[in-house]
């Protein structure tokens, strides 16, 4: 009797709330612990926030590049944590914002999920999203809270997306609307790949889905098609307006910076494990499950082609593919967000996986797959203390202190050295830098002519690094660059025979400070730039704006609609044949 | 300082609706002008109670008074010098403010200065230049107000050796200067400014001028030759600071050797390779030297 | 097999073929991080091993660049590591190879001789270095015969230390007005001559420290119009000697590119100086310096430290002048090995041919650097 009751248990979908608590269980103690700001990007994201909340309606932030325009990068998920952050303070605020992106992930990943496979796969898909390891590789890792809060609304879209093309539901259009106005105005890259990578496919299984049940003509899938993409274009042209204003007027034509992600993974092995190995994790071994039954399974097949791009692209330079599609975008963009969206769009097909297996090996298999996933959450939570991204962690708070005080923050500095602390003591300081690590906003030519990254780190890119750090020296007192901050004696050097004098030491001598005399106090050197008054009401107001109107949407309750009942390629039990409710 | 901004303010509407004021019972009595820091008594004319304001640039007083009495003020109270305007309000009075009694007096610096701004410049130059050395000073009373009426100053400027140069000067406006010449010897000089009971010292650092009569002289050592200059001194025989670099430059054989060699206890000594027929030269700045030419 | 199962076959084979050209062709990107453009190839050539051997120095990979060698049996891991970045702390110690060339003189079935040009990204600038490598045959690979230089070390030693040096006490921020402070050195330019050279024009000149104390000085030009507006406004940067002694002269070059002397129609020269905390050592000698001819026209000579300290990097600032004394050209190079005491080191400073032959003569001055410590 018992076993019997077990066993029915098994061969349920796991309920939504469920896999909400094991997310809220997961990732709520680890974000606690503050482990994302030891990632890549995630200073970068809270002093863009520091400065929302302080200046809502000004994009101009003079902390960096001796000045450039945050509108060089959709505000979304950056705002939320400025809003909160009089309540929680930035570090938590950016804990609490992430937090809910991942819940939302869950929500996401169950209702594309249900697009695609049965209610039951899809709730495996919802419970698998929360162990991905590329999800969490971005969070604690790379720290792109951008890419991880747009992805899930744009998942939650594409319901939506296809509800309207289908069924020509109105309430679904304009949440259709709305969620992907709020996540180009979260990360435009998600929106512009995730069109091609997501809605495609969910186009092409509306249009193949178009006889089934309700039928509907071809002509007027096309029309519906491209009413929503017309709309939407014009509310993220308008949404983003001041985004593309500035890119416009300053595309990025910056020397291609190198990335790892870009690397090929089988001779630089350990980057395969960083950018492959590690955001896959069990994953991995679904592979050919993934293939075999996405190609086998007609229905599946839109999903399998959007998965196999964006896994070929996510493979960096390991093949040609990246670099014939994206062209010179290839050596723009990073690679691992490619990575991330391929996991997206394999997991309905590897809670189809896993839910086979739990039918068909019960106990056994949930237990395997259980350790599995904690396996590829663990390794990718844990990547970040294994392979730290600044292997010197240090605190910066005196250096600011420092900058802050006796007027040192009249002039400018650099730091070399500090990795990505930079964004961290740009928080903390009044002091404007020369430097930054939002590369698309920067405009001085001594930073833009030589394919390197923030010049902290300019001595790992060789000889171009060094030329960009000596071209901007060399205009120290244009910049007003008086002080240069070393945590690195590799520079000591450059820095003795271009004219600059240890004048301080901060936290136990790690940290010297050089100043160079005479440099006059640090005046605006590019307002040109500046954003008018009309463009920071329009930042300050719209992009905020489309989530509030996507929240206040979702609360309006959807008509229930019964889904055409599909085959699935393994009906292992009743619950994978069962017709299902669109969750919307 | 909360407290005195609402009062600052509250002083000076009053002020300003006291220029439409017209002759009072109340009457308000002050001395024309008093000595920062003093003590001052103010008398109010009149009956009941009041209160005294009193403005001025930076400060502000206000004091409860009986009218018909003198209310004293202690030393210290006011030290900014200035034009200061001292208004009564009675209580009880009507709610026309324009109504108050108001008169004006004066704060001026005490009469003996408490400190001396002594500006000196430069504080090191060659020896023997005229009218290269200023002084100028600024007298301040204790409250830091300068004290304008005109005061003898007295610029002393005295060598080591203890021979000097006297001047005496009468402030304008606050202020007095001087120029001096720096002497012919080497050495510290101290110059002291002084005035009533104070005085303020500098001290100017007259240094030799360029080396003169440079001489080196090369002798062999151990396979290597050392080159050395005499006591480097200036046109006047001081002696040319340690630290001071004399260039030397060996030529042989189409090629050259050269070293800068800071002076040390007067000389600049070196070790330099051995070369029959090298030429040696000596510099420094843009003085030149002898030439030395090798020979076993 | 059915539609789908031909599908999957497809993918994995289109998966597998990509990898494999992605590996064996890897994108110039994906290149740049496999170290230079390929796999990592067998010593199949002489050309192939010294490639090999330069990767492993790129990668900082010792002991896998040690065990290729040929000759290994003659010195250990540790003096070959000492050969490349030197056996004391100096320009290359810490510095990546940034590429390298490779010039093949001689080639049989057995041995082949090939001049290898390495060059190193340093902090101040590219340096290069030369090498002439015999590769031996031996099996069906080539090894590399390093032509190990052996590194002069210093004996133990006490050397006493008798030397002069100058601190500053600044007045302080709570000092009263008029506090008298201590007036920066009196700096003076000694010459100052524009010029047209291809990079744009340059500034060229020499200024001389006129005071008693040391000085931190720095110049910067700015370029006027006829009509007297700015043109540019640029400094010497490190092509100056940044703190001079008493009486010390020290050259001084100031670019400005893409800008026409034509266009030129007065110079604005700003020279600043500041006193400055200093030490009398190190006293660097420079002998036997000789002028090479056009062409391949050099200034060369040797670097003698004469003080007890170890100067880890050595700045040569060299100013040619013509047959009037007029300043023609000033050209500098950073000395990439440490100036250990009483051991010469070699430079070698190139001067443009078209200079070469109004020069007439030169003056050379040298700046050093020591790690953890402030020099002259």
């Amino acid at each position: 009797m018992q076993n019997s009751e077990s066993n029915t248990w098994m061969q349920r979908s796991i309920p939504i709330s469920l896999v909400l608590m094991t997310a809220l269980a997961v990732h709520l103690p680890l974000l606690l612990l503050m482990l994302p700001l030891k990632s890549y990007d995630t200073n970068l994201h809270i002093f863009f926030a520091s400065h929302y909340a302080h200046h809502w309606f000004d994009p101009w932030n003079t902390k960096w590049y001796a000045g450039f325009t945050q509108t060089t990068y959709p505000p979304l998920p950056q705002q939320w944590v400025a809003l909160i952050s009089p309540l929680l303070g930035l570090d938590l605020g950016y804990m609490a914002i992430q937090l809910i992106a991942i819940l939302l992930l869950a929500v996401g990943v169950y209702r594309f999920s249900l697009l695609w496979v049965s209610p039951r796969a899809a709730s495996f898909a919802a419970l698998a999203s929360v162990f991905l390891g590329s999800e969490s590789f971005l969070v604690y890792s790379a720290g792109q809270l951008p890419t991880t809060f747009a992805a899930p609304i744009y998942l939650n879209a594409l319901p939506f997306l296809f509800e309207w093309v289908r069924f020509r539901s109105w309430s679904s259009f304009f949440k259709a609307i709305a969620l992907f106005t709020a996540a180009a105005a979260a990360h435009h890259f998600t929106l512009l790949f995730g069109s091609f990578f997501f809605a495609i496919p969910v186009l092409a299984l509306a249009f193949r889905d178009r006889a089934d049940g309700q039928s509907v003509t071809m002509r007027a899938c096309a029309m519906r098609t491209i009413l929503i993409v017309a709309v939407v274009s014009v509310a993220i042209a308008v949404v983003l307006l001041p985004f593309w204003i500035a890119l416009f007027r300053y595309p990025v034509t910056q020397t291609p910076i190198p990335h790892p992600s870009r690397a090929n993974y089988i001779l630089n092995p350990e980057w395969g494990l960083n950018y492959f190995v590690i955001p896959y994790g069990a994953m991995i071994l679904a592979l050919p499950y993934i293939i075999v039954r996405g190609s086998t399974f007609a229905r599946l097949r839109p999903l399998l082609f959007g998965f196999w791009i964006a896994f070929l692209i996510g493979l960096g330079g390991t093949t040609p593919v990246g670099h014939w599609l994206l062209g010179r975008a290839f050596d723009v963009l990073t690679m691992e967000r490619f990575s991330y969206w391929a996991t997206l769009l394999a997991l309905p097909i590897v809670g189809m996986m896993a839910s086979e297996l739990v039918g068909r090996f019960r106990a056994t298999a949930a237990f395997a797959l259980s350790i599995l996933a904690a396996g590829t959450c663990a390794a990718a939570v844990g990547w970040v203390t294994w392979h730290p991204n600044d292997a010197q962690d240090f605190k910066v708070n005196e250096v600011a202190a420092w900058l802050n005080r006796d007027g040192h923050d009249s002039y400018r500095y650099v730091t070399l050295g500090f990795g990505n602390k930079l964004s961290r003591l740009s928080t903390l300081t009044d002091a404007g830098s020369v430097d930054g690590e939002w590369n698309s906003g920067r405009r001085l030519p001594e930073l833009t002519h030589y394919g390197v990254g923030a010049l902290t780190s300019s001595k790992y890119f060789g000889e171009a690094g060094l030329d960009s750090l000596r071209a901007m020296l060399r205009h120290a007192d244009y910049y007003g660059l008086k002080w240069v901050i070393v945590r690195d004696h590799y520079y000591d050097p450059l820095l003795w025979f271009a004219g600059w004098r240890p004048v301080d030491s901060l936290d136990d001598k790690t940290i010297t400070i050089w100043s160079k005399d005479g440099v006059p106090p640090a005046t605006a050197v590019n307002s040109s730039q500046i954003p008018p008054r009309w463009q920071g009401l329009m930042w300050g107001t719209l992009p905020f704006g489309s989530s509030v109107i996507a929240i206040f949407l979702l609360l309006i309750p959807a008509r229930k609609r019964h889904r055409v009942r599909h085959e699935y390629p393994f009906p292992v039990n009743e619950e994978d044949l069962a017709p299902g409710r669109l969750a919307s | 300082m909360r407290r005195g901004f609402p009062l600052l303010m509250t002083g000076l509407a009053l002020a300003m609706m006291a220029d439409l004021a017209i002759a009072q019972e109340q009457g308000i009595n002050l001395p024309k002008s008093i000595e920062a820091g003093s003590v001052f008594s103010v008398r109010c004319s009149g009956s009941g109670e009041g209160t005294v304001y009193i403005v001025g640039p930076g400060q502000v007083l206000r004091r409860d008074v009986q009218l018909g009495s003198t209310t004293s003020f202690p030393a210290g109270s006011l030290t900014h010098a200035g034009r200061y305007l001292a208004i009564l309000s009675a209580s009880g009075s009507s709610s026309d403010a324009g109504s108050n009694p108001v008169s004006s007096f004066d704060v001026v610096p005490a009469s003996e200065p408490a400190k001396i701004s002594f500006l000196a410049r430069p504080s090191r130059l060659p020896v023997d230049i005229h009218d290269a050395i200023t002084g100028a000073v600024y007298l301040f009373d204790t409250y830091q107000n300068l004290i304008l009426t005109p005061m003898p100053v007295s610029f002393d400027l005295t060598n080591p050796s203890g021979a000097g140069q006297k001047r005496s000067v009468t402030t304008r406006d606050g202020a007095a200067w001087t120029a001096m010449d720096s002497s012919a010897h080497d050495g510290t000089d101290h110059f002291v400014a002084s005035a009533g009971d104070v005085s303020s010292a500098r001290a100017v650092v007259q240094v030799a001028g360029d080396a003169c009569n440079l001489r080196m002289s090369v002798t062999p050592s151990d396979g290597k030759l050392v080159v050395a200059t005499d006591p480097v001194r200036d046109c006047s025989g001081n002696a040319v600071p340690d630290g001071t670099i004399v260039t030397f430059t060996e030529a042989a054989n189409g090629s050259k050797t050269t070293v800068d060699v800071p002076l040390k206890r007067g000389i600049a000594k070196v070790e330099m390779p051995e070369v029959q027929g090298a030429i040696f030269t000596v510099a420094s700045g843009v003085s030149l030297g002898n030439q030395v030419r090798w020979e076993k | 097999m059915n539609k789908g199962g031909l599908l999957a076959v497809f993918i994995f084979a289109v998966t597998i073929l990509l990898v494999v050209a992605g590996t064996r062709w890897p994108v110039p990107s994906a290149a740049a991080y496999a170290g230079g453009g390929q796999v990592s190839r067998t010593a199949s050539s002489p050309e192939a091993a010294v490639s090999n051997l330069c990767d492993r120095i790129r990668a900082h990979a010792w002991d896998d660049a040690y065990n290729s060698l040929a000759n290994k049996a003659r010195f250990s891991a540790l003096d070959f590591q000492h050969d490349l970045n030197g056996t004391y702390p100096g320009l290359l110690t810490y510095t990546n190879l940034d590429s390298f060339e490779m010039q093949p003189l001689h080639a049989s079935a057995s041995d082949a001789e090939i001049r290898l040009r390495l060059k190193w990204a340093t902090v101040v600038g590219p340096s290069v270095t030369t090498r002439q490598l015999r590769v031996v045959r031996n099996g069906d690979r080539w090894q590399v015969e390093w032509p190990i230089t052996s590194q002069p070390t210093l004996a133990p030693e006490v050397i006493p230390v008798n030397y002069l040096r100058w601190d500053v006490i600044d007045r302080g921020a709570g000092d009263d007005w008029g506090m008298q402070n201590v007036d920066a050195p009196h700096v003076r330019i000694v010459d100052m001559h524009p010029v047209q050279r291809a990079e744009g024009t340059v500034i060229l000149g020499e200024l001389l420290n006129d005071d008693i104390y040391p000085a931190y000085v720095a110049v910067t030009a700015t370029l006027l119009r006829k009509d007297q507006t700015p043109i540019a406004t640029e400094g010497s940067f490190d092509k100056i000697s940044h703190v001079l002694l008493p009486k010390q002269v020290t050259p001084f070059l100031i670019l400005f590119p893409d800008v026409t002397l034509a266009d030129v129609g007065s110079v604005r020269m700003t020279p600043f100086s500041s006193l400055i905390a200093a030490s009398a050592d190190p006293v660097i000698e420079i002998q036997s310096q000789h002028m090479s001819p056009a062409p391949d026209a050099s200034l060369s000579g040797q670097l003698v430290n004469q003080s007890g300290q170890v100067a880890n990097v050595a700045h040569v600032l060299a100013a040619f002048y013509d047959s009037t004394g007029q300043v023609v050209w000033i050209a500098d190079q950073y000395v990439d090995r440490a100036l250990l005491p009483q051991t010469p080191t070699p430079f070698d400073i190139h001067i443009p041919e078209d200079l070469a032959r109004k020069i007439a003569s030169e003056r050379t001055v040298v700046a050093s650097y020591s790690f953890g410590g402030t020099e002259s």
